[in-house]
Parts: structure tokens; C-alpha cells; sequence
């Protein structure tokens, strides 16, 4: 480049906004990756969902650099690309390089997979969502195990992306993290300029503002928010008013049905208390108890007490649950001074209805953090 | 016989009235009861002695009395000795729900004394604590 060149608006603004969007919410979803913050990461997720969803109509309907036709290179000449930068004789690109262009593809495709594995999880492991319910808890497993493997590779990707983003500014002697932001870049003068398209970016913005109000509106979410598709837990009265004098009445799907089996013949030293429940009562709240024990996997935390709880155990604290103990192995001594290990629902918002959202925690009374993942 | 059958008529609203009188005042009625076991002369004082009376657990070594859960003023609410639960005031003039149901009352005499006492309350204690509670 010589002399014969100028500044010229090559990134139109609906390109750059969804740019800074994209990276603003990987950014955030990583932040948001603990159990806790879910509400939250799924937000980011879905914004996501959008941005990529609006990026493919965008590589048809877009300006001239921001549409796949200007940026669809072989692999071999992305290779090509990058051993002639290796020896800094490179040719310039006005739009995307090929090595970068590939970079673009694999970030575009693992975000519409994070999406995809992040919704899946979400009906099938948490039982919200979209999805709420619509896939088995294994395949909540895989899909979360997944959903995690794809984010470090994302992340990977996005290391490159950016490494090459630096490479490139030195081999083209122009900022061109400026350019994603003006949308200028310094180029031949015989490359016009695109149109800025601002109504777009502003119609995008606007959108994902009242979706985020939509969305928001509701928070802190607790069990029942409008994103919720709680799984049915029926409450039987009898065991509410059995239970709920002298603590929390733990929901049946906490424990397998062996473990309430031993509460109710063990009834004369209930934790120390002779409960001198008639037979009457004893057969149904053992009946009730049967019939909605943790194998009847009602909800995720059913889910993974059935299949956690060693078989030769019947615990009769759920506190003593592998699961629960790995759920709470963070919280510190003070914690448990302050909340008793039994009142649930002193941090979970919907322990009442035996559900345990990762959404519907209070943060502050948790104070340390609960656990990492989902 | 119609005569007959207005006495059979009669003696059945009158067991009808008896069960209505009955659970509408149902300390009334266990008092009466308690009675009829052999106690009597219940009187807020010994329900007092009762509600402060401190026995150790063999078990534990805990200290347990009534107040431990209930606090010394009945007005005031309490909290289970292990869950930490809430437990309303026992006082019928802060907690109307209190002595209000018949089966609730004998269920948790029977419960309380034998956690707090280490055995069940007799007659003659279980008609003074509830004298003691229903002044309250």
C-alpha cells in the first residue's frame, strides 16, 4: 500500500455491534458459569442464540465485507495465508484475512453449539427453560458434559482470535481493534466505502434492551418466574402437617424410598424424639413417601439422589447424602453457624416446594460460593 | 311408636350438642377427662413448677425443660432445640390457634413430656399445664 490509499468505512455498524455483543456475553457467560449465577448465564446465552441467528442472515443481507461470499476461502489458502505471514510477505485483505475468516466460522459454530448444548441441558438436567423436561437426565449429562468441553474450546479459539488480531495489526500497521469499533480501516483508494446501516444496529440494541427488561423483570428469579417450567411435586397435606412443626417438610424426592422406609420404623427415635405417629398415619405418609421417593426422579435433585445414594445406604439426613455433601462441600464452619443444616431453606428460595433450582438460591445468604458447574 | 322415635330423635341431638359443646372448648374436655382418670384440682401454680421443671437427658446430658423450645414467656415465640424451627407463641391471648384442637393437644403432651421428661406426663400434670397454658 503506497500512497493511493484513504480511510474508508469497511465494518458496517450492525457487524461491529454484533462484534462487541458476541465477545460482551462469551465474557459473561464464562463469569456467570457457576451453578448460582444461572439465571443470569442463560440470559447471556440466549442473547447469543440471537446475535448468531442474526450474524447468518447478516452474511447474506449484509454490506460487501460483512457477507460469507467475501470471506469463503479453502482451507489451503488460510495455510497458505499464514505461512507467507510467517515470512511477513503476506497479501492484504481488505475484509477478513482466509486464517481469519476460518477463526470467524469456528467462533460462529461453537457458539450456535453452546446454545444448542446449554438449552438441552437446561431442559433436561435443571427441567427449564425451553426445553424444560423435553429430554431424559442422562441426556442432560452429556449434554452438559458437552456444553463444558465446547466452552474451553471456544475459549481456545477465541485465545487464537485474538493473538491473530494482534499479528494482524503489526503485519498491517493499522489498529485494527479500532476498526472494529469505527469501522474505518486504511485501504487502496480504489475500495469504496459501505453504507453504515445504522438503523440495524440500533433495531439490535433496542431488542436485546427489552428483552433484557422482559427478561429481568422478574429478578432475583425464585421458583415460579415466568422462565420456569417447575416439574410437578405433589405436596400431601398430611405430610405437610406432620413434618412442618418442627422442621422443613422435606420433599420425598430428597431421599430414596429405602430411607423413609427406615424414618417410619425408626418413628420412636426420630432424631432423638418419640413421634407416636398412629398406624393410620404411618401408612400413608409411607404410602405418599413411596410413591414420590427420590426414584421417581420428579425433579433433577431426585435425579441425582437416586443415583448417588449408595445402594446399601438408607441415610436419614439428606445432609448426609454424597450428592448434598458435594453440593455444599465449599461452604465454610461460619456458614453452618449461621444457617442450620436442615433449614434449606434459608438459602434455597423454593426449598418449600422441594424443587432446588441453581436459579433460585440466595446468594447472600450462601455468602461463600455452593459449588462450580451446574 | 312416634313417641319412641322423638325420645331416639332427642337423645341423638343431644349427643350431637354434647360433641359440638365438646370441641369448642376441647380443654374443657380433656380436663374432664383427666378427671375421670383420678386427677384434680388443677392449678396454674403447679403448671408453672411444671413448665420450669429442669430434667437432665441420659442420653445427651442436655438440659431439657419446656421453656428450652417454648422460652419462659409464653407470648414470645420459640424455637425447636435441634432444627432451630420457629415455633409460635403458646399463649392462646397472642396465638388464638393454641388449645383450639383436641387431637394437637394430646399429640404434643404426649410427644413433649416424653422428650422433655424422658416419660409421659401424668393425668394430674397434663391437666395443670394446660390450666397454666389456657391463663396465659
Amino acid at each position: 500500500m503506497a500512497e493511493d490509499t484513504h480511510r474508508v468505512r469497511v465494518w458496517d455498524a450492525p457487524t461491529r455491534i454484533f462484534h462487541w455483543l458476541l465477545a460482551a456475553c462469551f465474557a459473561g457467560d464464562w463469569l456467570t458459569r457457576d451453578a448460582r449465577y444461572l439465571d443470569v448465564h442463560e440470559f447471556f446465552g440466549y442473547v447469543i442464540g440471537a446475535l448468531v441467528a442474526f450474524r447468518l442472515v447478516w452474511g447474506f443481507a449484509g454490506t460487501h465485507w460483512a457477507r460469507f461470499a467475501s470471506f469463503t476461502f479453502p482451507a489451503s489458502s488460510a495455510w497458505r495465508y499464514l505461512l507467507a505471514l510467517a515470512r511477513a510477505r503476506q497479501a492484504h485483505y481488505v475484509g477478513h484475512n482466509p486464517a481469519g475468516s476460518w477463526s470467524i466460522y469456528a467462533l460462529l459454530t461453537l457458539a450456535a453449539l453452546e446454545v444448542a448444548t446449554g438449552v438441552v441441558t437446561l431442559g433436561a438436567e435443571k427441567r427449564l427453560g425451553v426445553l424444560a423436561g423435553g429430554f431424559g437426565y442422562r441426556v442432560g449429562d452429556i449434554a452438559h458434559a458437552l456444553h463444558q468441553w465446547l466452552a474451553y474450546a471456544m475459549l481456545a479459539v477465541v485465545a487464537v482470535h485474538i493473538l491473530g488480531v494482534l499479528v494482524g495489526c503489526l503485519a498491517d500497521r493499522q489498529n485494527l481493534i479500532a476498526s472494529m469499533l469505527t469501522g474505518y480501516k486504511r485501504a487502496d483508494s480504489a475500495i469504496a466505502a459501505v453504507e453504515a446501516r445504522r438503523g440495524v444496529a440500533v433495531t439490535l440494541a433496542l431488542a436485546l434492551a427489552f428483552g433484557a427488561l422482559g427478561y429481568f423483570r422478574a429478578y432475583p428469579m425464585a421458583a415460579g418466574a415466568p422462565r420456569d417450567r417447575p416439574p410437578a411435586l405433589p405436596l400431601d397435606a398430611v405430610w405437610k402437617n406432620e413434618c412442618s412443626d418442627c422442621h422443613l417438610d422435606y420433599h420425598p424426592s430428597l431421599l430414596p424410598a429405602r430411607s423413609w422406609s427406615r424414618m417410619f420404623a425408626e418413628q420412636k427415635s426420630h432424631f432423638g424424639e418419640d413421634l407416636g405417629l398412629s398406624n393410620e398415619t404411618l401408612r400413608h405418609l409411607q404410602a405418599y413417601a413411596e410413591r414420590n421417593a427420590a426414584e421417581a426422579l420428579a425433579s433433577p435433585v431426585a435425579w441425582k439422589m437416586a443415583t448417588t445414594v449408595p445402594a446399601a445406604a438408607a441415610p436419614l439426613r439428606i445432609s448426609a447424602t454424597p450428592y448434598w455433601e458435594q453440593r455444599h462441600a465449599s461452604l465454610d464452619a461460619a456458614t453452618w453457624e449461621r444457617v442450620h443444616r436442615s433449614a434449606c431453606g434459608k438459602c434455597h428460595r423454593d426449598a418449600e416446594a422441594g424443587r432446588f433450582a441453581p436459579g433460585a438460591i440466595d446468594i447472600n445468604l450462601g455468602r461463600s460460593p455452593v459449588q462450580k458447574g451446574g | 311408636m312416634p313417641g319412641l322415635r322423638n325420645i331416639a330423635l332427642a337423645a341423638g341431638l343431644a349427643l350431637l350438642g354434647m360433641d359440638a359443646t365438646a370441641s369448642a372448648a376441647p380443654v374443657d374436655d380433656l380436663l374432664q377427662q383427666f378427671r375421670a382418670q383420678g386427677a384434680s384440682g388443677f392449678t396454674v401454680a403447679a403448671g408453672e413448677q411444671l413448665w420450669e421443671r429442669k430434667v437432665i437427658d441420659p442420653k445427651t446430658g442436655q438440659a431439657r425443660r419446656c421453656a428450652l423450645c417454648h422460652t419462659a414467656d409464653l407470648r414470645k415465640k420459640g424455637k425447636h432445640a435441634s432444627t432451630g424451627k420457629v415455633i409460635e407463641p403458646m399463649a392462646p391471648s397472642v396465638n388464638p390457634e393454641r388449645l383450639s384442637d383436641k387431637a394437637k393437644i394430646k399429640k404434643w403432651l404426649a410427644r413433649n413430656c416424653k422428650w422433655t421428661l424422658g416419660r409421659e406426663c401424668t393425668p394430674q400434670e397434663k391437666g395443670d399445664v394446660l390450666t397454666m397454658l389456657r391463663s396465659r
